[in-house]
């Protein structure tokens, strides 16, 4: 509005607001972003002056991008929000150096302590435990447990199973790197399920062990992966632990920096799928809470375009596949995203979650693309899906097409219409649901108890 | 079998409430404390849940009946001695009832020094908006004036208020009132800007870098000049010259009668007084930040609230030239809770 002209870049300032603003402009919390620039603002002070007196722009521009820093002109007070009490600086100065002093002193006496506690108290080793086969019959899935792609190879020698190298108080590592924080494990109800078999309905037989894999997102705050918000990044996975450990929402969570908590125990069911579908080998499964493991990685989906996870992550929910799979003999075929199986039974439409929905990284957990494969909910219970569906996905899955060729190929092949038969499907999955739901009430009343016990196939086989 | 508490917890609308419930974490407070209304502002969900109160009180006689009378039609007030103070909302319908002017706990943005009543009614208006906090130690940001010159009042305003909110529990920090504009408005642009918040008593600006503040001032006036003012030429109470101005008033057309037209000269004057301070302060700022950028200006406040007023503000402020870029003035989202809004993020920050 007025003809001031703007500032060249010689001076640096453009490449300042430049270089802070890229790397700000991806965080959409105010708080995160405030915090960033401040502290980013402070760290990036000393080294301003330097970068300021390298004399290309360009090796400057890459300088601010790399330090992501940004210079001021005058001294800055990161607590100043316009105002502050006069008493407070001095008080702070001396509360900080009188925190260094303890920590320097708590970090001495605590090197000496773990020294000593290494010595004395290191944990026995356990022998093999996760690479003992189990019995093929203890989950339907065990039947169609083929070997699956590879896992993509890393550099390095691989350990021919995975074991259990060595646990202690609230850990236990296994030989593939993977290593188990079991602090905020708790128990939940047994798992229990059935199954519906091709043709047959709903089966008698009733499971205990774990069938598949659910892959979730946590949707929970996330903040930049950056030393100066490691205090926000532990607060915030702790309090996500609490809760999801309160609340028994999933059987495993990955922190962002990659580490594995235990949060409900493996023998039992988490709530972490609700109203879900998912089918192979001849076997349907309506429900996953209890078939499958909820393994959740503590990120935002934000439509999957990119990966919303960080390498630690990436790197440990392949360990931990690879460790559930081989323990429980669970087909690649049943590792699948809650978003490829979330449904609204009331709407009869798909994608009620969304988390996965695209993006999980099949291939380089070693597992077969499950985007592609034929989607059961729309392929056997003719489900559809809505505006909001589109809107974030603009396009569904390569297997929900496949899945609606399908039913376009049934409707034309009896001479009637797709809604028709989306109809009839619906009405199947409206029945079994009904099954379903009558048979876990029973259970939770009691009434079949005995009749039950008969049939429940056990760890023993 | 479909439990779900997943379907309850993160993605749907009220998941951060429940989180927050649950986990029993703090919650930090934005509190705007205006010459005129006093917003507190608290993070619910997604979003930000915001309550505001009038900042006048009126003092009448004590009497039983007029007691029981308030307490029936559910009346903010307290007994002093011989006086019932009514305060908050109600104050206006008294006003006009006993056809007196209202008092402010508050003038020029800090306490009254002229009224003895200012804290006690502060402390009331504050207890209806603002419970104790839940744990000892909860943040609450509260907003203060940029005080050019009296510094020492600003102290006193800061650390009353600060006292008494450490007594209901909370840490208390302070905000410049134009700074929490930016932080509420200006996230977009990283927090680089120029807030303006136009109060009851004052109008408060703020420039700030990457959220840094370079620049903070203020102007004594606001609505209450101008409603004083225009009340003083016309012979009204400047209550009803509020009644009036808040009725609709429409800065960009012609004014209809001698109240609207007294309004705009008034309004007119305040705006010139404000950009002719920005450019001085502007001006002989020794540092500015320099940005390849031009800055955006914010309006907020209520006595901004007006239609017309940002294009009186863009025409007043193309009149005089600036020693920065300007790309464009714009109104905030929410004109009388930004400054709370802004508050609450400067509360979340400190967390």
């Amino acid at each position: 509005m007025t003809s001031r002209p703007p500032a060249s870049d010689a001076d640096g300032g453009g490449e300042l607001e430049r270089a802070i603003g890229s790397v700000s402009q991806s965080i959409t919390d105010p708080v995160a972003k405030l915090r960033y620039l401040r502290r980013s603002l402070a760290d990036g002070q000393a080294a301003d002056r330097h970068v300021r007196a390298v004399p290309s722009v360009q090796l400057r521009r890459m300088l601010y991008r790399i330090l992501s820093v940004a210079g001021l002109r005058h001294t800055i007070d990161l607590r100043s929000l316009g105002y502050a009490g006069r008493t407070e600086a001095t008080s702070g100065r001396m509360l900080f150096l009188s925190r260094i002093a303890v920590a320097a002193a708590a970090l001495c006496v605590g090197v000496g302590l773990v020294a000593v506690a290494y010595k004395t108290a290191r944990p026995a080793a356990r022998p093999v435990e996760a690479s003992v086969p189990k019995p093929r019959s203890q989950s339907p899935a065990v039947a169609v447990a083929e070997p699956g792609p590879e896992l993509p190879r890393t550099p390095g020698l691989a350990p021919s199973a995975v074991w259990l190298v060595e646990n202690g108080a609230g850990f236990e590592q296994y030989s593939n790197g993977l290593r188990i924080d079991t602090s905020f494990a708790v128990p939940g109800p047994p798992r229990r399920y059935r199954v519906f078999e091709a043709g047959g309905g709903f089966g008698e037989a009733v499971y205990a062990e774990p069938a598949g894999i659910l892959f979730h997102t946590t949707e929970s705050d996330v903040w930049p992966l950056e030393a100066s918000f490691n205090e926000n990044l532990r607060d915030s996975s702790h309090r996500l632990l609490r809760y999801v450990s309160r609340n028994r929402l999933y059987h495993y969570l990955i922190d962002r920096f990659g580490r594995v908590y235990r949060v409900v125990e493996e023998g039992s069911k988490a709530n972490h799928a609700g109203h879900s579908v998912w089918a192979a080998d001849g076997r349907t499964y309506l429900n996953l809470n209890n078939a499958f493991f909820g393994v959740a990685f503590e990120t935002r989906w934000d439509g999957g375009r990119a990966l919303p996870i960080t390498q630690a992550q990436l790197a440990s929910g392949r360990t931990l596949t690879e460790y559930l799979r081989q323990r429980y003999g669970i087909a690649p075929d049943m590792c699948v995203t809650h978003g490829l199986t979330s449904v609204n039974p009331r709407t009869h439409r798909i994608g009620h979650h969304l988390d996965w929905a695209r993006g999980f990284p099949f291939e380089a957990f070693g597992l077969p693309d499950q985007y592609r494969r034929t989607t059961p909910s729309v392929g056997a219970f003719g489900f559809g899906y809505d505006e909001e569906f589109l809107r974030v996905l603009d396009e569904p899955w390569p297997g929900v097409r496949a899945a609606e060729q399908d039913l376009a190929r049934e409707a034309a092949s009896r001479g009637t219409t797709v809604d028709q038969v989306r109809r009839e499907r619906q009405d199947l999955y409206d029945r079994w649901l009904a099954e379903q739901v009558q048979d876990d009430e029973a259970e939770r009343a009691g009434a079949t108890t005995a009749a039950r016990s008969g049939r429940t196939t056990t760890s023993g086989g | 079998m479909a439990d779900e508490r997943k379907d309850h917890l993160w993605k749907v609308q009220e998941a951060d409430e429940r989180m927050e419930d649950l986990v029993g974490t703090a919650n930090p407070v934005g509190l705007d404390v205006g010459t005129s209304k006093v917003v507190s502002a608290r993070k619910k969900g997604k979003g930000v849940d915001t309550t505001m109160e009038l900042n006048a009180f009126i003092p009448v006689p004590y009497s039983r009946f007029t007691e029981n009378i308030l307490g029936q039609n559910d009346i903010s007030y307290y007994r002093e001695g011989d006086e019932l103070i009514i305060y908050g909302t109600a104050t206006e319908r008294f006003a006009n009832m006993f056809n007196t002017d209202i008092r402010r706990p508050m003038a020029d943005g800090v306490l009254n020094p002229r009224e003895k009543e200012a804290m006690g009614v502060l402390e009331a208006i504050i207890q209806g908006l603002l419970p104790r906090a839940k744990t000892q130690g909860e943040i609450l940001a509260f907003s203060v004036p940029a005080m050019d010159g009296k510094s020492s009042e600003l102290t006193y305003h800061e650390g009353t208020l600060r006292r008494y909110f450490e007594s209901l529990g909370y840490k208390a920090v302070a905000i410049n009132e134009g700074l929490a504009v930016i932080f509420s408005e200006l996230e977009d642009e990283n927090f680089t800007g120029i807030g303006i918040s136009c109060g009851g008593g004052m109008c408060n600006v703020a420039l700030a870098f990457l959220s840094i503040p370079s620049i903070m001032f203020s102007i004594t006036k606001g609505g209450d000049t101008i409603d004083q003012s225009a009340g003083a030429v016309l012979n009204e109470h400047a209550f009803r010259v509020k009644v009036l101005k808040e009725e609709g008033l429409d800065l960009s057309k012609s004014p209809k009668d001698k109240f609207e037209k007294a309004l705009h000269i008034y309004y007119e004057d305040l705006v010139q007084t404000l950009v002719d301070a920005l450019r001085r302060n502007l001006s002989r700022a020794e540092k500015l930040p320099k940005s390849d950028r031009a800055l955006t200006i914010v309006l907020s406040g209520g006595t901004a609230k007006p239609k017309g007023f940002k294009d009186l503000f863009e025409r007043t402020l193309k009149a005089r030239s600036l020693p920065i870029d300007i790309s464009g003035v714009r109104m905030a989202s929410d004109p009388q809770t930004a400054t709370a809004r802004g508050a609450l993020i400067a509360a979340m920050y400190e967390k």
